[in-house]
């Protein structure tokens, strides 16, 4: 795996190093919060929906922190396309180092790109009026459950986006998956309202939809601080979950790419 | 190397560092292979031409050779290793520079040299080293912090055969190292080729579909075509078997042209424009005159005398019944895209 250093700080650097590409994909949470925050704030006053001295937007920030890690990591392929038309995988490729370093390097710069966003949402959301309040009790270990989740749904949906692009040579075809796919798991998932809320067939679909569990995982430790034994139960199903996924996620990743890429 | 003949014979008794045999690859969904059961031998200080038209096989045979692409079958032996087996071990010593454009725009030159030399795992003290070394070797020493968008046509192709050289390589490998540049930065690539050669006693195998490159650097040419290597030998050797010069004259009236065919000294008669005979003879430095007074007795007016040497094109045309010339460059996104970047100087 020789590659994957060198190339992922070739791909933060491209990253940091242009300015519309960094600063949108700074601005971008911030706008997912107060947009969807204000938008959607009514829902707050539904009685059962959310706890008592609470925000919608305190409700939906596990939301969005998915759904920007969702974005972030659909785009991890479009990258991979680029270096095939543009020329560098050529050089990758007859360079000794693993065909998949080339693959996950882009998945860990995608984390680490979707870190750093969820920083700067979490700030955001903290300075909204009416946003986010965190419970008195929050420990290093709820953090720790966000950071998991955030870094799960990451790898999930990067690894998944880069095996669709391993053999892809159009650019439009990425784009239209992904133009496809990102609305149906964002509404049918719990990333933005409660099950009760939502048509029943819809919520049976959220259900088994991995953006669902990081939502509730974060949620769950946003809106309660402590957990109980049974909450922590639920955590413990909804991150388990996400990392089975992103564990084959990976591994077929590691297949692929080392068998499958091309120039 | 010098061109001392002892070293030379030298060179004979030395294994060889490339060996192909019956290498063949078929594309996923074709029935005719691109590269169909090719052997050659490389040995090690040679340069070793692929001379051919587009879409002939040599880019497959240089990406299999370079364990880019893998091969349907026969065995290739690069520095004693195998290509199927320990495709990994090869890229460590060879040196590739592609057909295509492969530094990353977004970086610097020096930049992009420093990445590939950590695909390597090249310490960092010594990459710099290096780099500024290969930097000055190609005169990009000034340009060396600006963004490659910002390079003319010429400096990629120098920054492009500097990557290619970072892990100082036992093989290198030149796909079509001048495509697409002008006729004074061509020459200018010429002379690092040589440089290397000379220098550093590379074997280098290179591709090429100009005549006039595998001319001026080639010890051996293989001439491929449809995938097939239809003659090698040294470009001198080629030239030589042709036997013979080509004589074109342009006369007035198509009699003359059976009176000229009937001259003694013709070994053939050659395909030609009408109003024109094109004839090859033994020697045209010393049978012209001879062919002059003939043309002056049978009172033939003559409009046109022209003398043709053997040229690699010649060999070209005579081994695959077309000419190297009339091929038209390949329709891809890609030689589109760098067409575009070489415009840029």
């Amino acid at each position: 795996m020789s590659g994957v250093w060198p190339l992922m700080l070739r791909d933060l650097k491209k990253w940091y190093r242009n300015p519309v590409f960094f600063f949108t994909g700074l601005i971008q949470p911030f706008f997912w919060i107060a947009l969807f925050g204000s938008a959607l704030s009514k829902l707050s006053s539904i009685p059962g929906v959310i706890p008592a001295g609470s925000t919608y937007i305190t409700y939906i920030v596990g939301g969005v922190l998915t759904i920007t890690a969702l974005f972030t990591g659909m785009f991890t392929g479009t990258n991979i396309i680029f270096d095939r038309r543009l020329g560098p995988m050529g050089r990758f490729l007859s360079s000794p180092i693993t065909r998949s370093s080339i693959v996950f390097s882009r998945v860990f710069s995608a984390i680490l790109r979707i870190l750093v966003q969820s920083v700067i949402l979490v700030v955001a959301a903290l300075l909204l009026p009416n946003g986010l309040i965190i419970p008195h009790d929050f420990s290093i270990l709820d953090g720790l459950v966000i950071v998991v989740a955030i870094i799960l749904v990451s790898l999930i949906f990067s690894c998944m986006f880069s095996v669709i692009a391993i053999r892809m040579r159009e650019m439009n075809t990425i784009f239209g998956i992904v133009n496809l796919v990102n609305l149906p798991l964002l509404f049918m998932s719990y990333a933005m309202f409660p099950t009760d809320l939502m048509a029943g067939w819809i919520g049976d679909v959220a259900k088994y939809n991995p953006v669902s569990w990081s939502a509730e995982a974060i949620r769950s430790v946003i809106l309660n601080g402590s957990l109980t034994a049974a909450q922590w139960g639920d955590v413990g199903l909804w991150l388990g979950g996400l990392a089975i996924i992103a564990g084959l996620m990976m591994g077929l990743t590691y297949l692929m790419a080392e068998t499958e890429i091309r120039d | 190397m010098t061109e001392d003949v002892s070293e030379k014979a030298d060179m004979q008794d030395k294994d060889p560092i490339i060996s192909v045999n019956s290498l063949t690859k078929v594309y996923k969904g074709e029935t005719k292979p691109a590269v169909d059961a090719i052997s050659f031998e490389i040995k090690e200080g040679e340069v070793y031409g692929l001379l051919g038209p587009n879409g002939a096989g040599k880019t497959t045979t240089i990406n299999m050779l370079t364990t880019r692409l893998s091969s349907t079958a026969g065995q290739a032996l690069v520095a004693g290793i195998d290509i199927n087996k320990h495709s990994m071990n090869i890229r460590k010593i060879i040196g590739v520079v592609p057909q295509d454009m492969t530094a990353d725009e977004d970086l610097s030159g020096l930049e992009n040299l420093i990445l590939v030399s950590q695909f390597y795992d090249i310490p960092k003290k010594i990459a710099m080293e290096r780099a500024e070394k290969l930097l000055a070797m190609v005169d990009l020493i000034e340009a060396a912090g600006k963004q490659v968008r910002e390079y003319s046509g010429g400096m990629r192709k120098r920054l492009e055969l500097i990557i290619g050289l970072i892990n100082e390589p036992k093989v290198l490998f030149l796909d079509e190292p001048t495509l697409g540049l002008d006729v004074q930065t061509r020459a200018v690539m010429w002379d690092y080729i040589k440089t290397l050669r000379k220098d550093f006693n590379m074997t280098i195998i290179l591709t090429s579909h100009y005549l006039e490159e595998i001319d001026a650097l080639a010890d051996m040419v293989s001439i491929v075509d449809h995938g097939k290597i239809i003659i090698t030998g040294s470009p001198a050797e080629l030239k030589a078997s042709l036997k013979g010069d080509i004589v074109t004259l342009g006369f007035q009236n198509d009699q003359d042209a059976e009176q000229l065919k009937r001259y003694h000294g013709v070994l053939e008669v050659l395909p030609s424009l009408p109003g024109t005979l094109k004839i090859r003879l033994e020697n045209a430095d010393s049978e012209l005159p001879a062919l002059m007074n003939y043309v002056f007795e049978k009172g033939i007016t003559l409009k046109t005398l022209s003398v043709q040497k053997p040229s690699l094109d010649e060999v070209f045309l005579r081994y695959t019944g077309r000419s190297l010339r009339e091929e038209a460059p390949a329709d891809r996104f890609k030689t589109m895209i760098n067409t575009r970047r070489m415009r840029r100087t």
